[in-house]
């Protein structure tokens, strides 16, 4: 294979980011699938908020009372108001976080679980022009800063943004004003964030990319340790890690100072609104406007604004964050549904022909030409191999087999069928390809195995294990089909993944098998077992196998050799090596010691 | 260097002293500020307190300039104590996680290997979490001191303005703040458990999504989103709960702290009306009693933070302090030797039993192993981790045993490319020099002989192409050329391969075996080369046949083919 066009260029940003009207409006439909408790939630959020607006009003109803001389009785009459208030502003703010989350989060799991389920089924011309490096970053990083936002400052956020809301009016309702004193702030304010938020973006988009070269410089090295230990090179690792995390650090510490001055100026418009409530007050009492008291709960008003509006202000750029990876994720989660609305049992049962046609194929419009003139026929449950160096595009023509790639001039028929005309994912179930990359999924192996098919019973995923050879060391597993594997499980060997992966090829029973270097990987020891695992898991079907291990020609059928993207002898191992080509060449120069 | 107490002697107080002795001065400056910060915000409500009673009560406009003026000087304190303040202990958190981080990388790469028994992932999300999160400590120092002199300040302002009601907040704000701390274990809890079930379902998506060809390959997607919409409800459910509990608390709290704020209106109302408060008192008493829950929070909180930081400084300590994997001697390697370069004597570990083997100046050595973990077996016991409690005989490398060698020493003569390729960011040419100067000509040397000239070729960068993590963008076989290619530059006196052309197709390995014919052919050097593919035994001097742990056979590899059945079949293609 040459290098890879897959995984090349990582960063490509071929998918979907939401606009944020479209964004809105995707989420607006979401609430509105839940009117009531929409309504609810607001509802009660509205309440709590006004809640907390009564006891400064009752205080300052108190100032007046003393200054008049009132009864005791009155004075217990307010404090009676204001701890009913609290008492009720408390179950309000209880349920509110509590109908706030239930709508939030489920409109956020949902997205999520969208987002996913697109992901999965992204067609895979998309996918192999954009890679996974993007879909990743969305399903990982965009989930988890959006679900973090939501769980940790969202109920703040919101209750802060209400509290805020409700105060002015508070205000300006005690008196038009000393409201209108108080608004002396808001361009304070917004002057303040209006200039935080104009240079903290860029900042941050540096610190994301310094954070991640510091824990990829950090990832390469752990993983590696032993050829970092083995070419004695650990102390230019640990430079290369200090050095880049002295850069995130270095970016951490201006950031903060940003935020500092940010700081600094929420501080001066503090100031201005409350001298100015103050000084508000001051005149209207002489004026004999307002009591005392008015004035007293205009500025206790205000005070209690110090600390929501500093949470809105200060959490503005990770709501912003957020904002972004949710548009990022409404970009994937509208994308059109391609799933099929149920999932087929069966795809088509026993073998079925196969015929490829390439005239012409390349990855780019004036990029080499990687495959021509090829024209691959395999008859119902017949097993064909290819055979060439590397770079001669056998991998490609796996992949056009398979349905995975379209050829840039050709076709893929099944059963007389083009592929084109059955759809992505009718032919996935047809059509099975078990490629170079080896994933052993996380968690217990029978859970891995069941991703092939579901309604498995053990005795069916037994069954498939043993019949590509891994019972040996499944009965060595601690804890059989249940034992966890993959990331973070037990690590299965390179060849006990290439098993799973036949097993999994037995579960799902496809059609058409198609092999694409399955044994590469194996070591040599485990090789021979693979390539009867994989003899035996393709059983029946009919089989294009790139063969990587000439043994594996020489069970085959029949034998292509490709060179330079051209077949260049076909037929029989035994034809092949009786027409002594290239091919009986190179057999003999593998099997038979000079 | 950090001035830790050796091996496993270091715990997590070592960890967060050496934080708060190593940042001393920010922490000091950062303390002291912060601490005048709260205090100025303890005085904002009694400032009011103030002007109402001095100015708007009297309308003396004299009163209200002075008031304004005073206010203004506040504030100006408060914003610069606090940008100043908070500048340090963010400062002395950062400084101090990066300090961490680097030690931390040094003893995860620490030659002799460690035993601290974590898993590279774990080491990762200790050098990248944990190191930060020690650090805390700083932060909990800072926002502690701060609190207590805030709450010292309010509590001298209330005592002035009246004794009684002054105890009275005095005593009830902390006692109510700690009756809802109560809540706080139930709370870390659930978000403890909502924290983990939220990253469950992230790492299955990752895992689902990187493995979502081979997901396509059978048509498996719409299994794997059911399985992830299965673990998102379940995530939703435990959010849900933490949500809950969250909402209770703060319901709690807003209930709690607008009773305690009707007793204290109620009493210093009454105060007012029998003359012993004015109305600025009556207005400051409330401001502070709102006041001061912040500061008793804020201590709440740190005890929290405390207990965060010193889990992570434990888990840091855990590594900082591992015990070295194994213990290297001092000796260094005779100058000349004329003797055997490697030789195991009866040496067994896992299931090798009494394996004797030797490889001679010049020689190319081949080891057949039957069962792959003897194999594996052989390799981990060259590579130097494998401790001496679990193995048993000699190695010598150049007639000095290796457990005498100076690491150094031992390194630098023995050098074992892991079956798994492991390629790092950057170009190719400074993956292939590995640290080594060198020049274009000797890595094009090592690039022809590890037949991977293909692989450098296919770009227009050559040599200087760029490769990702782990070499991500190279097919497995290409991974496998450029790492014999780097250590066939590397030209160790003893060069241990194992199985180093498994994903390279027939016809390349044969060009790549004369390659490594020619390379490593002649004295002094010497090669193991642990395999089984005829293409590269067929270039050795000699192979030895290791079978359920034992030599079983030795002689050349056409002999061996002639006279031996098993040899034949396990190295037939």
């Amino acid at each position: 294979m040459t290098a890879d066009p897959r995984t090349a260029e990582p960063g490509r940003a071929l998918l979907p980011t939401a606009t944020a009207r479209r964004t809105w409006t995707t989420l607006g439909a979401e609430f509105r699938r839940r009117p009531g408790l929409s309504a609810a939630a607001t509802a009660v959020l509205v309440a709590a908020a006004t809640g907390g607006l009564v006891a400064p009003w009752v205080l300052g109803r108190l100032v007046d009372d003393v200054i008049a001389d009132a009864p005791v009785s009155r004075i217990a009459g307010r404090v009676a108001v204001i701890a009913g208030a609290a008492v009720l502003t408390g179950l309000l703010t209880a349920a509110g976080a509590a109908l706030a989350s239930r709508l939030g989060e489920t409109v956020l799991a949902r997205l999520r679980e969208r987002v996913l389920d697109r992901a999965l089924h992204l067609p895979s011309a998309t996918l192999e022009r954009a890679g996974t490096g993007d879909l990743l970053a969305r399903v990982g990083d965009d989930v988890a800063v959006v679900t973090n936002v939501i769980a940790v400052s969202g109920p703040a956020f919101v209750g802060a943004l209400l509290s805020v809301v409700l105060t002015v009016f508070g205000l300006v309702a005690l008196d038009w004003r000393l409201g209108l004193a108080g608004l002396v702030a808001a361009p304070a304010y917004a002057l303040a964030l209006r200039w935080y938020l104009r240079r903290s973006a860029p900042y941050y988009a540096r610190e994301r990319v310094a954070t991640g070269e510091r824990t990829q410089a950090m990832a390469g090295a752990l993983r590696g340790a032993a050829t970092v230990r083995a070419y004695r090179t650990e102390d230019a690792h640990v430079a290369a890690i200090a050095e880049r995390s002295g850069v995130a650090r270095d970016l951490s510490l201006e950031i903060f100072n940003l935020h500092t001055r940010f700081g600094l100026r929420i501080n001066r418009s503090e100031f201005l609104g409350l001298a100015a409530v103050l000084v508000a007050g001051f005149f209207l009492v002489r004026a004999d406007l307002v009591t005392v008291g008015a004035a007293t709960t205009a500025a206790l008003y205000f005070h209690r604004l110090f600390n929501p509006i500093g949470l809105l202000l200060m959490e503005s750029d990770s709501v912003l964050q957020a904002g972004a990876s949710l548009a990022r994720l409404v970009g994937v989660a509208t994308l059109p549904d391609t799933a099929p609305s149920a999932p087929s049992a069966a795809g088509r049962r026993g073998p079925a022909a196969l015929d490829v046609t390439v005239r012409r194929h390349r990855y780019d419009d004036d990029g080499p030409l990687v495959l021509a003139d090829v024209e691959l026929r395999l008859a119902p449950g017949e097993r064909v191999a290819l055979v060439g160096a590397s770079g001669a595009g056998k991998s490609t023509l796996a992949g056009i087999a398979a349905g995975i790639i379209a050829p840039t001039d050709g076709s893929v028929r099944l059963g007389g069928v083009p592929l084109t005309e059955r759809g992505e994912h009718a032919v996935r179930r047809d059509v099975a390809l078990v490629s170079q990359e080896v994933h052993v999924f996380a968690g217990p192996l029978a859970e891995d195995l069941r991703l092939a098919a579901p309604d498995a019973t053990d005795a069916e995923l037994l069954d498939a294990l043993d019949r590509v050879g891994a019972t040996t060391w499944l009965r060595a597993l601690p804890d059989g089909l249940a034992t966890a594997v993959g990331e973070g499980g037990h690590r299965l060997t390179a060849a006990q993944a290439q098993q799973v992966a036949l097993a999994r090829l037995v579960l799902a029973a496809p059609a058409v098998a198609v092999l694409d270097e399955a044994t590469a990987e194996a070591g040599s020891a485990g090789a021979r077992d693979l390539d009867r695992a994989a003899l035996a898991a393709t059983e029946g079907r009919t089989t294009l196998i790139v063969a990587h291990r000439l043994s594996q020609a020489v069970a085959a059928d029949r034998v292509h050799r490709l060179d330079h993207g051209r077949i260049v002898e076909q037929g029989t191992h035994s034809e092949l090596l009786a027409a002594d080509g290239r091919y009986g060449h190179l057999w003999r120069s593998w099997s038979v010691p000079v | 260097m950090s001035p830790l107490p050796p091996g496993s002697a270091v715990t997590a107080r070592h960890v967060l002293r050496q934080a708060l002795r190593r940042q001393r001065r920010p922490v000091l400056i950062g303390v002291t500020l912060l601490g005048l910060h709260q205090v100025t915000e303890a005085l904002v409500p009694v400032a009011i307190g103030v002007i109402i009673d001095r100015a708007v009560v009297t309308g003396d406009p004299w009163a209200l300039a002075y008031s304004v003026a005073g206010l203004a000087a506040l504030f100006t304190v408060l914003a610069f104590a606090y940008r100043n303040g908070a500048r340090q202990a963010f400062a002395a958190v950062e400084r101090e996680a990066h300090l961490l981080r680097v030690e931390l990388a040094e003893r995860a790469l620490d030659p002799r290997g460690h035993r601290s028994g974590l898993r590279d992932g774990e080491l990762l999300s200790v050098a990248a979490s944990d190191a930060e999160l020690s650090a805390y400590v700083v932060r909990v120092a800072g926002f502690g001191v701060a609190a207590v002199s805030a709450l010292t300040v309010a509590a001298v302002a209330l005592l002035v303005i009246d004794v009684p009601l002054g105890l009275g907040v005095l005593i009830g704000v902390p006692v109510l703040v700690l009756a809802l701390q109560r809540m706080a274990p139930l709370l870390s809890r659930r978000s403890a458990s909502q924290q983990e079930a939220l990253a469950e379902t992230t790492a299955l998506a990752v895992d689902l999504v990187s493995g979502l060809r081979v997901l396509r390959g059978i048509g498996a997607q719409h299994h794997a989103a059911g399985r992830y919409a299965a673990a998102s409800r379940r995530a939703l459910a435990v959010t849900l709960r933490a949500a809950n509990t969250k909402g209770l608390h703060l319901g709690l709290t807003t209930a709690a702290n607008g009773l305690f704020l009707a007793a204290v209106a109620g009493a210093a109302g009454w105060l007012a009306l029998r003359g012993r408060l004015t109305i600025g008192e009556l207005v400051t008493v409330v401001g502070l009693a709102q006041f001061i829950a912040e500061p008793v929070q804020t201590l709440g909180y740190c005890v929290q933070l405390f207990a965060m930081a010193r889990a992570s400084a434990a888990r840091v300590a855990r590594v900082l302090g591992a015990e070295p994997l194994t213990r290297p001697g001092a000796a260094s390697r005779p100058d000349r030797t004329d003797g055997p370069r490697l030789v195991l004597d009866h040496v067994g570990h896992a299931a090798l039993d009494g394996v004797c083997l030797r490889v001679d100046p010049g020689e190319i050595v081949g080891v057949l192993a039957y069962d792959p973990a003897d194999a594996d077996a052989l390799v981990a016991l060259l590579s130097g981790r494998v401790p001496a409690d679990r193995r048993r005989g000699a190695v010598r490398v150049d007639g000095v045993p290796a457990d005498d060698l100076d690491i150094d020493a031992l390194r630098g003569a023995v050098l074992v490319e892991p079956h798994d390729v492991t390629l790092f960011e950057g170009t190719v040419a400074a993956n292939l020099a590995a640290g080594r100067s060198t020049d274009e000509g000797r890595l094009r040397a090592a690039v022809r002989a590890a037949a991977a000239d293909d692989v450098v070729d296919a770009h227009p960068g050559g040599l200087g192409h760029r490769l990702v993590e782990r070499g991500a963008n190279l097919s497995g076989g290409q991974r496998q050329r450029l790492g014999l290619a780097r250590a066939l530059h590397a030209d160790p006196p003893v060069l241990v391969l194992h199985d180093p052309t498994t994903a390279v197709d027939a016809a390349t390995e044969a060009q790549l075996a004369d390659g490594l014919a020619g390379a490593r052919g002649d004295a002094p050097r010497g090669t193991l080369l642990v395999t089984s593919s005829p293409a590269l035994l067929r270039i050795t001097d000699r192979v030895v046949v290791i079978a359920d742990g034992r030599v079983t056979a030795e002689g050349t590899h056409e002999h061996l083919l002639a006279t031996d059945a098993r040899y034949r079949e396990e190295t037939l293609r």
